[in-house]
């Protein structure tokens, strides 16, 4: 039973909330190819909202593009959350391996993408007006892809659902601590690269003088 | 080995004289001492095309009389005649339209029992459009006058003896107008609660128009700490009372009274438009910056904007004089910014810093502005460029409703300046109302205007499902039709292998 290729096991795991993940562990599918494709996708539907949406529904002013943002977005916050809830789980009894936390988040995350790609085609069919249908599919879309994360959080540590919960809560913190950290030491390597980077000009004007 | 050096030689000679040639007629005819900017929908400084050039600087010697000492207000009549309040000398001087010759020097005036008066320091001057009579704030002498236009006083009005007027302040008129109903209204140079009020018997009526605390939380919170504290701590506790207005303007017309606000510690009401209920009609425009968007800071001091004096202009438009760096914002009637022209300078065009006082415009389609430098004691003359003459027209145009009027102009302001936004909120409006959807939705792109956006695609959407329903609906048929048949064929064809369907779909364990 249950014998899926790759790609069945992605539709599995999407319409089959309550069990998918338990059986995608059971069975030990998925694989990190498809957690980069899906990734990718969800770089450029990231972009895709804010650039290629209809002019109705375009949020932001053209001369504001930048595509750092959406590379934090989508890769940064993603890896931020996979190292953090594994740290979190592993000291909480979690069975998930980073590998495995990586790759069920990511297929959790189709549903979103999903829904920012419906909603960049529908803005090019709807007037303002008609933006209910557009926030419809967002949140549905976004609802969904949280069920499934949560789903998977819980399938893939083997957790009950007050742990899962309390895991969650946890992992969003470290996700916080990491970037703190992250951020103080950018600032750091960057203040003792300036630093180096003087003697090395102070040393190079003695020299010449 | 000679004859490219020559060649060489010829053609930087040849270029020398061509970039003299084209440079030369520019740099002596109309360049500004100042960079002419606009802002974007961003709020940034965008280079762009002058609206206006400063043309001349009158000075009181100019004109035939003793130099002028800290004039104060200028001010044009119907008959385009100029009122100068030149407060340092005691006199009101009127001067032709052209601004070449004094018609008349006022400095004493007969009051009705027929004895001479004379000014003190005058600092406000209007003039009735209906009765010509002349309304001057003689400030050090604390009363205005009303006088006809041959010297002879008509009214004085004095410090009112009401109870609503605190008896402890000193009169200080500093401003005055007056209405279509013949009510004059004086900025008082020491109270907040607004201009006074009085009809035309000369009975105080009361405050005017007077500016309101923005409601932040910290003023919110003084104010419940005042309600609760004991009335002997309250008199040590900071009360929040409004900056005064101290510059103001009617729209005759349509009888709005416009105020200006030149306190640096204050962002709201800083332009009013008032009705005569004494409502603030832009209200509305709580976020919106008069004035440069960013003050800058330079040597410890904020050069923050500082509107001293507002004018309207016979096509309603705003123009707002600002102190710090002796500019004048133009803004059409919806407060929209036309252009922005003058500096800080010793050239023509440009002011003393904290010097300049009054604007006027001239002109059915503002086609001068007056700026009045009180330290430097000048009046100077900015006019229209054709650029200018364009935007004002079509500005006009668009907001009478005359969109599609509007339209000619405004591409041909395009032509100048490809930033100048409005135009393409102009065009866009324009083809809107011609029925020309998808050129409409361009414009409003272009002008990142995405409501204006929305309402042609709206209509552009309307129009193309009427005229291609039938292929619409015949695709959606069709679709429909090859789903079923698709169906049919891959049930059929799972009936007919039923053992491999059977492998695929589970192998039961």
């Amino acid at each position: 039973m249950m014998d899926l290729t790759q790609k069945q096991w992605v539709g599995h795991v999407i319409f089959h909330p309550f069990e998918g993940f338990e059986d995608l562990r059971w069975k030990k599918g998925g694989t990190l190819k498809y957690t980069a494709v899906i990734l990718i996708a969800l770089f450029f539907a990231l972009i895709a909202y804010d650039r290629w949406c209809g002019f109705q529904f375009r949020p932001l002013p053209d001369a504001l593009f930048s595509v750092t943002p959406y590379l934090m977005k989508s890769l940064v916050y993603f890896g931020t959350w996979c190292v953090g809830n594994w740290a979190v789980c592993t000291l909480l009894d979690g069975e998930g391996t980073l590998r495995n936390i990586t790759i069920y988040s990511s297929y959790a995350l189709i549903p979103y993408i999903l829904s920012t790609f419906v909603n960049v085609v529908l803005s090019h069919i709807l007037i303002q007006e008609e933006a209910v249908f557009f926030h419809l599919v967002y949140y549905l879309g976004l609802l969904w892809s949280t069920l499934l994360l949560f789903q998977a959080i819980k399938a893939v540590h083997q957790y009950s659902f007050p742990k899962t919960l309390a895991a969650i809560a946890l992992t969003l913190a470290a996700m916080l601590i990491i970037l703190f950290l992250a951020v103080l030491f950018l600032s750091l390597f960057q203040k003792v690269y300036v630093f180096f980077y003087s003697l090395y000009t102070e040393i190079l004007y003695r020299i010449r003088t | 080995m000679k004859r490219p050096v020559r060649a060489l030689r010829l053609a930087v000679c040849g270029l020398t004289a061509l970039l003299l040639w084209t440079r030369m007629p520019f740099s002596v005819s109309a360049d500004e001492p100042y960079d002419v900017y606009h802002y974007n929908d961003l709020g940034e400084a965008i280079p762009s095309q002058a609206g206006y050039l400063a043309e001349t600087s009158v000075s009181g010697t100019d004109l035939g009389i003793s130099a002028f000492s800290e004039p104060s207000d200028l001010f044009k009549d119907i008959d385009d005649c100029f009122y100068i309040a030149d407060s340092g000398n005691h006199r009101i001087v009127k001067i032709n339209p052209d601004f070449t010759e004094v018609l008349a020097v006022y400095d004493s005036f007969r009051l009705p029992d027929g004895t001479k008066t004379t000014l003190n320091h005058p600092k406000g001057i209007y003039v009735s459009p209906d009765t010509g009579l002349l309304y001057i704030a003689d400030s050090d002498n604390a009363r205005a006058l009303i006088a006809e236009p041959d010297g002879t006083v008509r009214q004085v009005i004095q410090k009112p003896s009401s109870p609503v007027y605190d008896q402890q302040l000193t009169f200080l008129p500093q401003k005055i107008l007056c209405d279509n109903a013949g009510n004059v209204y004086i900025i008082l140079g020491n109270t907040t609660k607004g201009a006074a009020m009085f009809d035309r018997d000369g009975s105080f009526l009361g405050y005017y128009g007077a500016n309101s605390v923005k409601r932040t939380p910290a003023v919110i919170a003084n104010y419940f700490w005042n309600r609760i504290s004991s009335e002997e701590s309250r008199k040590y506790r900071v009360r929040n009372t409004p900056t005064a207005f101290d510059n103001f303007d009617i729209d005759r017309e349509k009888g709005f009274i416009f105020t200006s606000t030149s306190s640096g510690n204050s962002n709201t009401d800083i332009v009013k438009k008032v009705n005569p209920e004494g409502h603030n009609l832009f209200s509305h425009l709580s976020g919106f910056v008069w004035g440069d968007e960013f003050s800058t800071w330079y040597g410890g001091t904020a050069y923050q904007t500082k509107i001293i004096d507002i004018d309207i202009g016979d096509d309603r438009s705003i123009n707002c004089l600002d102190t710090t760096t002796g500019r004048v914002f133009q803004y059409d009637e919806e407060a929209n910014l036309l252009f922005i022209l003058g500096t800080i300078g010793d050239q023509v065009g440009g002011f003393t810093q904290g010097g300049v006082a009054a604007v006027e415009t001239k002109g059915e389609n503002c086609e001068q502005i007056y700026v009045l430098d009180s330290l430097k004691g000048t009046v100077t003359r900015f006019s229209q460029t054709a650029f200018g003459a364009i935007v004002h027209n079509a500005a006009s145009l668009y907001q009478q409703g005359k969109y599609e009027e509007a339209l000619e102009p405004w591409l041909e302001v395009l032509k100048y300046d490809g930033n100048y936004r409005r135009a393409y909120i102009g065009i866009s409006s324009a083809y809107y109302n011609m029925g020309r959807y998808q050129e409409s939705m361009e414009y409003a792109k272009k002008a990142d205007s995405s409501s204006r956006y929305n309402r042609a695609f709206s209509k552009y959407r309307a129009q193309f499902l009427k005229a291609h329903m039938t292929e619409i609906l015949g695709a959606a048929a069709g679709l429909w039709a090859a789903a079923f048949a698709m169906r049919r064929i891959i049930r059929k064809r799972k009936a007919g292998q039923p053992a491999q369907s059977d492998t695929q779909g589970g192998g039961l364990s």
